[in-house]
């Protein structure tokens, strides 16, 4: 999932006043090693998005474990990392070792930007496929190239204000679609200005989601779209459905959490781990008054959407034998868990979900439950454009009072056909 | 050496400006004119070998693009309602802080030109704030009079209504400075002529003052609206182009498809059917001006 979390503006506006320079990732180096003619390797490493401040913390223990390797972290917005990217791929000069969102990894994989790291399993154990989750691994497979090592994993669930379902009768998060829907209608009749479910429309994998839930293929073994077929639709004529009858806001102007806390503007959301370091930073005064759930079923399932980022060393990397190392080390199990300390991503090894911290705490163990049946995002190089269409599509369906669901995903689905044979 | 000097100090002098203009414009402009050409993607740019030639399908399929011909439509509205009422509001503020003689006028020379030089990004972020729907400034007012909350950013031709007031508050402070150059440019015996044949000052104003602005007023609309035409930053912080594509403009469409989407070609051909528009439109205005007769 590229898109962690639509930055808010108070974000954005943090990062345009102040200069995103280069978050130097060098601590204070224990200056002897003993040999001073060690030749210092750096690196480059370009995290993205809020998590990547912590990466420094990250590369210190990696530094102090390899002396003659300095690890310099720039950290990128999310909103500016695809030029950069672009950029870097153009010029031919970059960084050494890259976070890749999971929706990015075809399209740079397609455009050889990222090196395939198949002939270095052998020499570099750490990186190999089954030390992760399969559907991760998938994630960073592109064409048979294993181009990025699963890192973090997210997956998306309900987050969800338990005294104020309590209030509308709902001891316990909604179960189906239904109860989901009947839940914030009763929640947006609290009064005017009071909404159920916060629906994000700007977040591109929802529909694709909800559409999986309802039992659609998304595509057919030919890889021709079903964006038109009554699975398809349904989802999205439910996702409408919260518009229609007001249960869930349009152009609040609020974000998920300054609508989660008080009185619960909107009550309900559904997003990934990292919000919840982010309610208990922002809204500390909500503890014990909120939860998460796993996502409510649809008529098929209620399987959510793998996401997260994984590591890759970028094809034009003149330091091979670092980088691997750096990547070797991020998808080490103690590495990942203390990744997780500081950010609440969640770890892709399989070996770290066997801490106990993983098995205890409850919303951790929301998302594992959710983790065991989550899928990625199709892995084509045309599946984020065919989600950006999607976007202006289903922005036609809601906006439009009454508007013929059928038709615009009769022309969604030749649009993507005609993107998918460009 | 007496002969270099006069005769190539003039090609000296402009070397510098040549050289940068070629590197940083006609090249670059050359450039896009080839990938116009091709379908080159991401891996196109990667690696020259998976270029293509498609000869015209670009140009063909972008002036098929419903999103395109709307981003159009929006950029003729952002110039058509953008470019007068800069040069109107301008010129007046020009005329009235020229006409003052009090300290405060000067105070607000100053305060006009204050938009003009702030950073776009961050004018645009606080802008947004105003026009929030939930929280913002415009509305809290609008409600504190009991009137109707107005859907600043939410309803697509209010939306271009709303980024054109804000760009026209960042446009006035330049423009309004050229003509007062322009203003203090014109001798004060023709006033005193108009006043002993006991012209008023409104009559001053119409007769004199805005005729011999001839030429800063072309200059003007010609800046404004090429800038207009290549508007760019306020959709793309404020709306991303939407609501439905509402204030999408041909330049932020160009951005999408060529670094968003990474199809570079097809970005390339929009951004050459811009380009023929631009200098289209600086040449109509230059015959225009030229068949106007000298004073």
């Amino acid at each position: 999932m590229k898109l962690k979390m639509r930055k808010t503006t108070a974000t954005v506006l943090a990062s345009t006043l102040l200069v995103m320079g280069i978050l130097s990732g060098c601590g204070a180096k224990s200056a002897d090693t003993g040999n001073s003619n060690d030749k210092v390797t750096t690196i480059s490493v370009w995290g993205m998005g809020e998590e990547a401040k912590s990466i420094p913390k990250i590369a210190e223990l990696f530094e102090a474990e390899n002396p003659n390797i300095k690890v310099e972290v720039q950290a990128l917005p999310w909103d500016t990392a695809h030029d950069k990217l672009l950029t870097a791929v153009a010029s031919k000069k970059g960084p050494d070792v890259v976070q890749m969102g999971t929706t990015w990894i075809p399209e740079f994989a397609n455009a050889k930007a990222l090196k395939d790291l198949t002939p270095y399993l052998d020499k570099y154990p750490g990186l190999k496929q089954e030390n992760f989750y399969p559907g991760s691994v998938e994630t960073g497979t592109y064409e048979d190239a294993y181009v990025g090592v699963p890192w973090y994993i997210d997956t998306r669930v309900l987050y969800y204000r338990t005294d104020l379902l309590k209030e509308v009768g709902y001891d316990q998060a909604p179960k189906t679609w239904e109860e989901m829907q009947d839940v914030s209608k009763k929640l947006a009749d609290r009064g005017q200005g009071k909404y159920g479910f916060s629906l994000d429309v700007k977040e591109q994998s929802l529909a694709f989601m909800l559409a999986r839930q309802n039992g659609s293929k998304l595509f057919d073994a030919e890889g021709k779209p079903l964006f038109n077929q009554p699975e398809f639709v349904g989802a999205v004529k439910y996702m409408n459905s919260y518009f229609e009858n007001g249960s869930a806001p349009m152009d609040l102007g609020i974000d998920a959490i300054q609508g989660f806390r008080g009185e619960g503007v909107a009550p309900m959301f559904i997003s990934g781990p990292w919000m919840v370091q982010l309610i208990q930073d922002q809204a500390p005064e909500l503890e014990g008054k909120w939860a998460t759930a796993v996502l409510p079923a649809g008529k098929e399932n209620n399987f959510s959407s793998l996401g997260g980022a994984n590591m890759s060393v970028f094809e034009y990397t003149k330091n091979e034998e670092a980088s691997l190392k750096f990547v070797e080390f991020m998808a080490k199990p103690e590495t990942q868990l203390k990744w997780m300390e500081l950010t609440n991503s969640l770890p892709s090894s399989k070996e770290a979900w066997e801490n106990p911290i993983l098995q205890e705490d409850a919303n951790y163990k929301v998302f594992g439950e959710q983790l065991e049946t989550a899928i990625p995002m199709p892995s084509t190089k045309e599946f984020e454009e065919i989600a950006q269409s999607f976007l202006s599509s289903f922005e036609k369906v809601y906006r439009t009072k009454g508007a013929d669901i059928q038709k615009e995903m009769d022309d969604f689905n030749k649009k993507a056909e005609s993107i998918i044979n460009k | 050496m007496k002969s270099f000097t006069s005769r190539k100090a003039p090609y000296l002098f402009i070397a510098p400006a040549i050289i940068l203009l070629t590197l940083f414009s006609l090249l670059p402009i050359l450039v896009a004119l080839f990938i116009s050409f091709t379908d080159m993607d991401l891996a196109g740019l990667a690696d020259y070998s998976n270029l293509s030639f498609i000869g015209f399908k670009n140009y063909i399929e972008v002036l098929a693009d419903p999103v395109f011909l709307k981003a159009i439509f929006n950029t003729l509205f952002y110039v058509i309602v953008g470019v007068p009422l800069v040069i109107v509001t301008s010129l007046g503020v020009a005329l009235l802080i020229n006409l003052g003689v009090s300290k405060v006028f000067k105070v607000f020379r100053v305060v006009y030109y204050l938009p003009s030089v702030t950073n776009v990004v961050a004018v645009a972020v606080v802008w947004t704030y105003l026009y929030n729907p939930a929280f913002g400034l415009f509305n809290y007012i609008l409600e504190s009079m009991n009137l109707s909350a107005i859907p600043w950013l939410t309803e697509p031709t209010v939306a271009k209504v709303s980024l054109i007031l804000m760009a026209l508050w960042r446009a006035v402070g330049l423009n309004m400075i050229i003509f007062i150059a322009a203003l203090q440019g014109i001798p004060r015996s023709y006033y005193e002529a108009a006043q002993l044949d006991g012209a008023n000052t409104w009559q001053q104003v119409t007769k004199i003052t805005v005729p011999m602005l001839r030429f800063a007023i072309f200059f003007v609309s010609i800046t404004t609206m090429i800038g207009w035409l290549q508007f760019f930053e306020e959709p793309f912080i404020m709306t991303k182009g939407g609501p439905l594509d509402g204030t999408m403009s041909a330049a932020l469409f160009i951005y999408k498809n060529g670094f968003q989407l990474s199809n570079f070609g097809y970005a390339a051909a929009g951004s050459f059917i811009l380009f023929i528009a631009v200098i289209a439109v600086t040449l109509v205005q230059y015959r225009m001006q030229s068949k106007e007769s000298d004073y």
